[in-house]
């Protein structure tokens, strides 16, 4: 069994760590880009970029409020982006149960 | 605040994350899950302690200043400043825990904890506008301030908590508000020495014990 069962969208550690985090928060609700960035530790730049992957395949929903220099963005992780971590962990357990 | 967390920003397309092993992938969403937890988690055993240091050494000074009283005078002024200085000090440090712990986080729940936060005001004001309306009918100081004072404001802020407790199965902080409501009840049977004694013994009894629950289950978590 290879890795190709699993989503390579998500295979990769800081999409993974972003999805995980967004899971743990109760359904519906968001997390400020700031605290985020704060808990992965990952660049700013970084950050922007696999969160717009992850916004493009729908897994997850960004949210901005504000304008210029006070702007906020929020992060919420979608019932598409639920759902494909939930079968991503599943597909894991299998390729590891039969390591 | 910097401009930093605008996505229509230009990101640095970054994908170098070097192959992920399965085992790795398995490990790194314990540690993140973990992590997650531990940084969203409201129930902290720290304050739980600290709730526990009030009840035990504020209520306990008041019980002090009480126990050689026949004739009910009312508890020592430097109790009262005891009782109050643990209740501002622990109050600090549970809002800078529970504001971390909430920081950043919005929605669903951002909006049910202002609601609980509104209903334990409500509760708490409600139960003493009746104190200061039993003292303005002529009930006695031992009554209002010695056996209402220590415990019936404290049934109505677990009162309200046991609500929203339940209504999101936080299972372990029902426990807690139901066995601080039923031990301020039982101790005003026993009179202000009592209330404030069993009161303070009692609750932090109870706050030591969910602590340690609270501790237990995170570490089963983190090791599962």
């Amino acid at each position: 069994m290879t890795t190709d069962s699993l989503d390579p969208l998500i295979h990769v550690p800081a999409r993974l760590r972003i999805l995980v985090t967004l899971a743990a928060l109760d359904t519906g609700d968001t997390l400020s880009f700031s605290r985020m960035q704060d808990m992965l530790g990952l660049t700013a730049g970084n950050l922007i970029t696999h969160l717009r992957k992850l916004a493009d395949a729908g897994y997850i929903r960004t949210d901005k409020s504000g304008s210029g220099a006070v702007a906020r963005t929020s992060v919420a992780l979608t019932s598409a982006g639920r759902t494909a971590l939930d079968t991503y962990t599943a597909s894991l357990r299998n390729l590891l149960d039969g390591l | 605040m910097s401009e930093t967390d605008d996505l229509d920003q230009g990101g640095r397309d970054d994908d170098d994350d070097g192959v992920l092993e399965p085992g790795r992938a398995a490990e790194l969403i314990k540690q993140t899950q973990v992590r997650a937890r531990r940084e969203f988690d409201t129930s902290s055993p720290i304050a739980a302690v600290l709730g526990a240091a009030v009840f035990l050494f504020g209520y306990g000074a008041v019980w002090w200043s009480l126990r050689d009283q026949q004739v009910y005078t009312g508890p020592a002024g430097w109790s009262i400043v005891v009782l109050y200085g643990l209740i501002v000090v622990t109050g600090i440090v549970a809002w800078r825990l529970f504001h971390r712990a909430t920081s950043g986080v919005g929605g669903r729940a951002h909006r049910q904890m202002e609601a609980a936060g509104v209903a334990l005001l409500a509760a708490g004001v409600a139960a003493w506008m009746v104190q200061g309306a039993l003292r303005y009918l002529g009930a006695g100081f031992e009554i209002v301030y010695g056996v209402y004072g220590p415990t019936v404001p404290l049934i109505a802020l677990a009162a309200a908590s046991t609500g929203f407790a339940a209504s999101l199965g936080k299972w372990a902080e029902l426990c807690l508000a139901v066995a601080i409501m039923l031990v301020a009840a039982g101790s005003t049977f026993f009179g202000p020495k009592g209330a404030w004694g069993l009161t303070g013994v009692g609750c932090a009894v109870a706050l030591v014990v969910y602590a340690v629950v609270v501790t237990v289950r995170f570490r089963r978590f983190a090791r599962s």
